[in-house]
């Protein structure tokens, strides 16, 4: 019997709370770096209480216009803002498509001798609940040069890749993925402890090994929510001893970690990509392609439907691959029965 | 006036143009397009988008701005960055695509920048540079707390774009230094304006965001210097947008290798408004001056065309 899921998701805090962290440390000591958005004071306030409290006078809130508010963003990095645009749910990112696939991704590609490039960080959350509540876009972003694509899977990540895109030159889009359940979060995962900040900044285009092993048959690559849910089916299947894998958790799925995936499949030669995305087009279609183009390494994919997230809780799970489809899809690559 | 006339064109100093300068930046604009034109009728000019016949918006406002002042314009850009001052070469160079382009040849027309000289974008999409004009005014006053203004070029047509509304929407209510500017040609490429505009004027449409607006003659540059001196001493001192109506006609067709729907009697009519004849009866100048004054502005458009002929292609830019 199926039955309705529910919505505890919106309560997640630990990225949320990583990222605010980290715009916070950066706003301390770079008074360009600016918020801007719709509700963006109101949004602090319970996101991000710090940053209401010292930089108040640096948040900025605009009128519900996504893409005139991102192409003003825009106006004000060419004298020196570095502007943080919260455009909340993915959705809105094709509301403000022009302004970052004309105007900003164009930005730093056309330069004056001794002119600094820009810094551009548009920030938007993933939800996946309904036709156009949080879709998942990303793949889109991935093939517009001029962006940079960043979806971190733990709270620690979160911290370190917000450090590394307020102080990168370029545009960022700051995916956050809200369906990353704070509740299976792990330790050794989150960017604080007793108090302590534990998080780093992350340079772009390096993956994390979530898991690893010289005795390595399967190379399983993903990102963003996925990655908890594949740790939850890898769980199950290592009762079954001498079967060891790679889990590549990608962080910037551009630029992408090209160096980490090949050196991980030259040794497992077998490479499972498993997406929260939309299969086809999506990304795990480009990791694919080129992986197999370039080294003798089968691949194989695992990604949700080519159909609209429906609003309906009893059908929600179905956008992307569940636990169960993620356990067949590894226990097929490995040749495990049961799959 | 002329006892002030000079025999080459002058160096750019906006803030202290006389009549004749400003006549004399219209010519340049109209000698550069023309020898452009012909460039883009071999193919060695892409489809440019030319101002013939609305030069006197362009230099009559620049010139009321100081230099500290920034502008964002529109596609139909070339009147704009000769009038704020682009330095001449390095601007046909990137209009033509070659390596020593003020973009290094990536930009032409629809992209260029020259932060430099004020000139901070120019937009192919119709509408953008309204919002990012009301951006960078929004950081001239609130971030860098300098009291430099912005001048915003657009169309007629571009006020039927949601990005002109979410501009002014913006610019309201950020209380910016914006001052728009309209060049009102009547026409959306091909199109006429019944199509696209509701209104008598497109000042009225400011109205509705709170925004002063005037309507003037956009061909007689000395209206268009007067009511922008006085249009930009309000945006600086009140820092509040405001809004210039220009009404102009544009005599080019809407881009190079493009039909025009116009009938020749048309154009034709359109040319009897033109701002530089208008200019010239103002200024009373004789066949003689006239004629040595075009074959200056000939001569230096040729030279630096001819330089940038020779000079080198870029390279593709590596990923």
């Amino acid at each position: 019997m199926i039955t309705a899921t529910a919505t505890p998701f919106l309560r997640n805090r630990l990225i949320r709370d990583a990222i605010g962290r980290a715009i916070y440390e950066v706003m301390k000591e770079d008074n360009s770096v600016h918020l801007f958005g719709e509700g963006s004071l109101v949004k602090q306030h319970y996101d991000a209480p710090l940053i209401e409290k010292d930089f108040a006078d640096r948040v900025h809130t605009l009128p519900i216009s996504e893409d005139g508010d991102l192409n003003f963003a825009v106006g004000a990095s060419l004298l020196g803002v570095r502007p943080v645009i919260d455009v909340i749910t993915s959705d809105f990112l094709y509301r403000c498509m022009d302004s970052i696939a004309n105007t900003a991704a164009k930005l730093n590609f056309v330069n004056s001798p001794g002119e600094k490039p820009k810094t551009i960080v548009i920030r938007s959350e993933f939800l996946t609940v309904g036709p156009t509540t949080g879709q998942r876009p990303e793949a889109i972003f991935c093939h517009i040069p001029g962006l940079n694509v960043v979806i971190p899977s733990t709270p620690r990540d979160a911290y370190g890749l917000m450090l590394t895109a307020l102080k990168t030159r370029g545009v960022t889009i700051f995916f956050e993925d809200r369906m990353i359940a704070d509740a299976e979060t792990r330790r050794e995962d989150r960017d604080t402890e007793d108090g302590r900040f534990l998080g780093k900044a992350i340079a772009f285009g390096h993956a994390a090994f979530r898991r690893e092993s010289s005795q390595a048959t399967l190379t399983i690559c993903t990102y963003g929510l996925m990655r908890q849910v594949v740790e939850k089916a890898l769980d199950v299947q290592e009762a079954l001893p001498a079967v060891a894998f790679d889990l590549i958790d990608l962080r910037t799925l551009y630029p992408i970690d090209w160096g980490t995936l090949a050196l991980s499949t030259k040794k497992t030669g077998k490479l499972l990509i498993i997406e929260p995305d939309v299969q086809y087009g999506g990304v795990g279609a480009e990791i694919a392609a080129t992986i197999a183009e370039n080294n003798p390494v089968k691949v194989a994919r695992l990604g949700g439907p080519r159909q609209t997230i429906p609003a309906s809780s009893y059908l929600r799970n179905q956008s992307m691959p569940t636990e169960e489809e993620v356990l067949r899809a590894i226990r097929h690559e490995i040749h495990d029965p049961r799959a | 006036m002329r006892s002030g006339m000079r025999s080459t064109i002058p160096e750019h100093s906006p803030h202290e143009m006389t009549a004749l300068d400003l006549y004399q930046q219209m010519l340049l604009v109209r000698v550069l397009e023309e020898e452009l034109q012909t460039l883009c009728d071999t193919g060695e000019g892409s489809d440019m988008h030319f101002n013939r016949g609305q030069e006197a918006i362009a230099i009559g406002v620049c010139a009321a701005l100081q230099p500290t002042d920034f502008t964002v314009t529109h596609h139909r850009m070339i009147a704009h960055a000769v009038a704020k001052g682009v330095p001449l070469y390095p601007l046909v160079a990137e209009l033509l695509g070659k390596a020593d382009g003020v973009n290094g040849g990536m930009a032409g027309e629809m992209h260029l920048r020259h932060p430099a000289s004020g000139f901070m974008h120019s937009f192919q999409l119709v509408g953008t540079a309204l919002p990012v004009a009301a951006g960078l005014a929004w950081a001239a006053k609130y971030y860098q707390k300098i009291d430099a203004i912005v001048a915003v070029f657009c169309g007629d047509a571009a006020t039927s774009n949601g990005q002109f509304h979410e501009g002014m929407n913006l610019a309201a209510v950020q209380k910016v230094p914006l001052l728009v500017i309209c060049e009102n040609n009547g026409l959306a490429g091909n199109v006429r304006s019944p199509v696209y505009l509701p209104t008598k004027t497109v000042a009225e449409r400011a109205s509705a965001y709170g925004i002063r607006a005037v309507t003037i003659d956009g061909n007689r540059v000395d209206e268009v210097f007067r009511v922008a001196k006085e249009a930009s001493a309000y945006v600086r001192e009140e820092s509040q947008p405001f809004m210039v109506e220009c009404n102009t006609t544009r005599i080019s067709r809407h881009k190079q290798g493009q039909g025009d729907l116009r009938t020749k009697e048309e154009i034709a009519d359109l040319a009897k408004r033109d701002p530089l004849l208008y200019e010239e009866k103002r200024l009373g100048l004789g066949l003689q001056e006239k004629a040595s004054l075009l074959a200056a502005t000939r001569a230096l458009v040729q030279e630096v065309v001819t330089k940038v002929r020779a000079a080198p292609a870029p390279r593709f830019p590596t990923p």
